[in-house]
């Protein structure tokens, strides 16, 4: 165990993956149960998607360093679009959502398609290269996770209220449209903060997988939320430490990215295994005085 | 502007006033006129589609005026919002929500509590006595999505209780609710009316408008009628404001009002 969990960080930069991805997972981990009380999966699918023309676009301009401004640009600005898109309702939420991530995917790949490098490019922005993360953009997570935590522990009752019984709260006048904003901002950040590391492709599954796992053992959300941060933190130290032993000590190379993402899939599937076993359990028999 | 002298009577809880309100074009509703005391409470009756939720939204000031005026206990609906409460229909919630009972009803406090603050004693024991107001004390700990219809709604209204509010406004809550429930209701809102609140309560139930509210509006499109429920409640309004068609009465115990 020790072997395949501790040792290969000895080295700085698998140390520096480490601690990036376990930042990370917590981090998603934490909104994506924000995102699961609000049913916006479909609509993180779609900023994963939207968020790719930017990063490519901050590649081109600038190199490496350019894809978290790049990447943060169009977030912003697709935040923005889908607040103002499902807000009147004229178009049907999921049929504006489609449209407008084939667009945007399409104009990144064609992008790309323009480089002479293009399949290694394509990859490393789909797929995320998280063995290469640097200080700085360490630093980078760091600042992100700060902004979003402090978001959400600030907007925790608005978002809960707005969440559970829309109009109820606006009702008790809460402003719904900012709230809606600041649920897109917070996502879009998690977003842009992950794409580099882990590829626009499998940014969802650690949105969505930690807290689905979650909410499937527990029903209160002052565990939900501990649960679903701690299994994104555990995926990604079980998955980076796993594609490490099996690409250096069996000759199997295992993209990390791919590998934390399976992590998460099997600890979904140990918490459904959970949940049915705890539902099977015989109710305490009632002891004969 | 000149300065108004201090009135001398306490405001209504609700004055409407040639109250006009239009989805685009078309009129949702047209020169509604009437009057709320605090302690009275009042029936919206009219058919689907009337108007009586866009009623009270407007009353909430959550939809423009196109004409006319409301004042809620003196003062514009967006001024008067922390008095008010409004109990929307149980399901229209996710049943699915991971949420206690306990942590619904202390939502009734959010507005008291602030952003930060943790929630004093004071507003847990509001939410606890609103909880015992309607008789679910003891369902603080359950999840709200596994109470029955009628209990969900229970618990909707003691959030509202828990809130203090002046006025309280209730869409169609005795909706698909059983018996138990639709007397645990009734009492509660009895023990507000009692504390001075003013109720405003959209229903097709007119059986339950004779038991709950002084004053009954009768609404679709336009007003049909508004005053003390029992002079109001005629045949001939009735069907006035239903176009003829059958009204939407329950079985066992249908009171039409007896000119």
């Amino acid at each position: 165990m020790y072997q395949i969990f501790i040792e290969p960080f000895r080295f700085p930069f698998m140390a520096r993956a480490l601690a990036e991805l376990m930042i990370l997972g917590a981090l998603a981990g934490t909104v994506g149960v924000l995102i699961l009380l609000r049913r916006l999966a479909f609509m993180t699918d779609a900023l994963t998607h939207t968020v790719f023309p930017g990063v490519v676009i901050g590649y081109l301009l600038s190199g490496e360093g350019g894809i978290f401004w790049g990447a943060l640009i169009a977030g912003a600005a697709t935040a923005v679009l889908l607040t103002l898109l499902t807000r009147h309702r004229a178009v049907t939420e999921d049929a504006a959502l489609a449209v407008l991530l084939t667009t945007f995917f399409a104009v990144g790949v064609v992008l790309v398609s323009r480089e002479s490098g293009y399949t290694a490019d394509l990859t490393a922005f789909l797929f995320g290269r998280i063995l290469t993360v640097t200080p700085a953009q360490l630093t980078q997570t760091l600042a992100v996770t700060a902004l979003v935590i402090a978001m959400m522990v600030i907007l925790r009752r608005p978002l809960l209220a707005r969440s559970f019984d829309p109009e109820g709260a606006r009702a008790s006048g809460y402003r719904i449209g900012l709230l809606d904003l600041a649920t897109n901002t917070v996502v879009a950040l998690v977003v842009v903060a992950s794409v580099r590391a882990v590829g626009t492709v499998l940014v969802i599954a650690l949105l969505i997988v930690p807290a689905a796992a979650a909410r499937v053992v527990s029903d209160r959300l002052a565990l939900i939320v501990p649960i679903a941060a701690v299994l994104g933190a555990f995926a990604g130290w079980a998955g980076l430490a796993v594609s490490y032993d099996a690409s250096i000590h069996h000759g199997l190379r295992l993209a990390s990215g791919g590998t934390v993402v399976l992590v998460l899939i099997a600890g979904h599937l140990v918490a459904l295994a959970a949940a049915a076993v705890i539902r099977r359990r015989p109710r305490p028999v009632r002891r004969a005085a | 502007m000149e300065t108004t002298p201090e009135p001398q009577v306490p405001p209504p809880a609700l004055d409407l006033d040639e109250v006009t309100v239009a989805y685009g074009p078309a009129l949702a509703l047209e020169n509604i006129d009437g009057m709320v005391a605090p302690g009275e409470a009042v029936a919206l009756i009219g058919p689907n589609g009337a108007g009586k939720s866009t009623l009270i939204k407007a009353i909430l000031g959550l939809v423009p005026l196109a004409g006319g005026r409301i004042s809620v206990l003196g003062r514009s609906p967006a001024a008067a919002r922390r008095d008010v409460a409004y109990v929307p229909q149980a399901d229209t919630l996710d049943p699915e929500f991971p949420i206690s009972v306990g942590q619904v009803v202390l939502m009734g406090r959010y507005r008291r509590i602030g952003w930060l603050r943790r929630a004093k004693a004071a507003d847990k024991e509001a939410a606890r006595r609103a909880l015992e107001q309607v008789g679910l004390a003891d369902r603080a700990r359950h999840r709200f999505g596994t109470l029955s219809g009628g209990q969900r709604q229970r618990v909707l209204l003691a959030r509202a209780i828990a809130a203090e509010p002046r006025l309280l406004l209730l869409d169609e809550p005795f909706n698909g609710v059983d018996a138990v429930s639709e007397q645990a209701l009734l009492d509660a809102i009895a023990l507000l009316k009692q504390d001075g609140a003013a109720v405003v309560v959209s229903t097709h139930d007119l059986a339950l408008a004779h038991l709950a509210c002084e004053e009954v509006c009768l609404l679709n499109r336009r007003q049909y009628g508004f005053g003390p429920t029992q002079a109001t409640l005629t045949p001939d309004r009735l069907r006035a404001t239903y176009g003829g068609h059958a009204l939407e009465l329950r079985g066992d115990r249908v009171i039409v009002a007896h000119s």
